[in-house]
């Protein structure tokens, strides 16, 4: 048995250096998230107008990710890139608003479709606000917008790998624990009171 | 069993004892872990045919007689509508109405929303419940903590939510902490330094590419 406890020691120790920094910026977001507070978020957006847009026909016609792939060469004219996290048509007014995210920045167009301007406001939140940003990606929301730009389907990747490393290394560490016979009985001890506190919190919550 | 080798007995001093404290943040906080990683896995995959909550909800609704409400804020008058009704979760944040004989918000609880609609001049409240299943039970556990940045019911939140939230605080602070100790105990062992680096060092590079790098590509 040796042999197995070294290798999942070794394994361990070396996906947890590798996800540690992920589960910080999970762990630090979520207390962000919980309070409702995100330092630096009330920096003050600059503002600016464009004409003469290159709008492609049709574009109020389509939805989620075609949209946004539509949308790509507008934004490249605007000079904004990445995720379009929201797109919304305004279709009495021939205007569409859009999110564009990058972690930590945030640029808001609305586009005239008629006249073939846009105003954009862009705001840059910072470290903090990206945190919590990856926190929520991709997210239960939009499933048929997100993941339209290159970079946030790599985030993706590695939002679930993290989840997958983490399962793993909550199993290697219950095994590394039971090998060592003297700190068995205070593990026992620890994984049930923890499992209490658990459930008797969720039923708390739930029932 | 004979003790493995390269055992914790076998660390350099002073890290032994950290290994065990660790091992003991860990093995408490693994119910909570698991939850947290697992519904973050079905909230990234809503997609999931096994994990649907919204299509099974059940919806129930029922009339009742109300008393006269005290005058006071919305959202004393909201409370003591709700123990008038015997229901009890979080307020879901909610706009006066311009009728003041009307009284209409949102009750929220992990698998469970009401929807009260109360007519105060007529001494009547409409509630409808929709319950979910499992599956939206737990993945409101993952998300019903988290606050709304325009909120501003200072300490008016239900007192189980406010339990939560200090719950989720602690598991946050439990892995911080289990992050922080790991590279330190890392660190004290030489013959594992250069590998380490290596793997943190990715790990690292990734995290700052994604919070801080994308922006100026």
């Amino acid at each position: 048995m040796g042999w197995l406890y070294r290798i999942s020691r070794d394994l361990h120790l070396y996906t947890g250096l590798f996800i540690s920094p992920f589960v910080l910026v999970f762990a630090v977001s979520a207390v962000f998230l919980i309070h409702g507070w995100i330092p630096g978020s009330s920096k003050r957006p600059s503002c600016r107008t464009a004409n003469d847009l290159p709008i492609p026909s049709g574009l109020e016609r389509l939805s989620g990710r075609e949209q946004a792939k539509a949308l790509r060469g507008v934004l490249e004219r605007l000079n904004v890139r990445g995720e379009v996290a929201l797109i919304r048509a305004i279709p009495i007014e021939h205007r569409l608003a859009t999110l564009i995210v990058i972690p930590g920045r945030e640029v808001s167009t609305e586009l005239n479709l008629e006249t073939r301007s846009a105003a954009v406001t862009e705001r840059n939140p910072g470290i903090w606000s990206a945190m919590a940003y990856l926190h929520k990606t991709p997210g239960q929301h939009l499933a048929n917008l997100r993941g339209n730009w290159f970079y946030m389907r790599i985030w993706r990747w590695l939002a679930d790998g993290t989840v997958c490393l983490v399962l793993f290394l909550s199993i290697s560490c219950v095994y590394l624990w039971a090998v060592l016979r003297a700190e068995r009985r205070i593990g026992l001890a620890l994984i049930a009171s923890g499992a209490v506190s658990f459930l008797g919190l969720v039923y708390a919550v739930v029932k | 069993m004979s003790k493995p080798a390269g055992g914790p007995e076998s660390l350099p001093v002073g890290t032994a004892g950290f290994i065990t404290i660790l091992a003991c943040i860990c093995l408490y906080l693994l119910f909570f872990v698991w939850l947290f990683a697992l519904t973050g896995l079905l909230l990234n995959h809503s997609s999931w045919a096994f994990a649907q909550f919204y299509p099974t909800r059940k919806i129930a609704k029922f009339e009742r007689p109300i008393q006269p409400l005290t005058p006071g804020s919305d959202y004393d008058r909201v409370r003591a509508l709700m123990r008038q009704l015997g229901i009890s979760g979080e307020v879901g944040s909610f706009e006066s109405s311009e009728n003041p004989d009307r009284l209409d918000f949102n009750i929220t609880r992990p698998g469970r929303v009401y929807q009260v609609q109360a007519d105060l001049k007529a001494g009547r409240a409409e509630v409808a419940i929709t319950e979910f299943n499992g599956w939206g039970v737990v993945r409101m556990l993952h998300t019903f903590i988290a606050a709304r940045s325009d909120d501003t019911r200072d300490g008016s939140h239900w007192f189980m939510i406010r339990v939560w939230a200090f719950a989720m605080d602690a598991v946050a602070a439990g892995l911080a902490f289990m992050v922080l100790s790991s590279l330190y105990m890392w660190w004290a062992l030489r013959e594992k330094r250069t590998a380490g680096v290596f793997a943190l060092a990715l790990g690292l590079a990734l995290c700052v590419l994604f919070l801080s790098g994308l922006r100026w590509l």
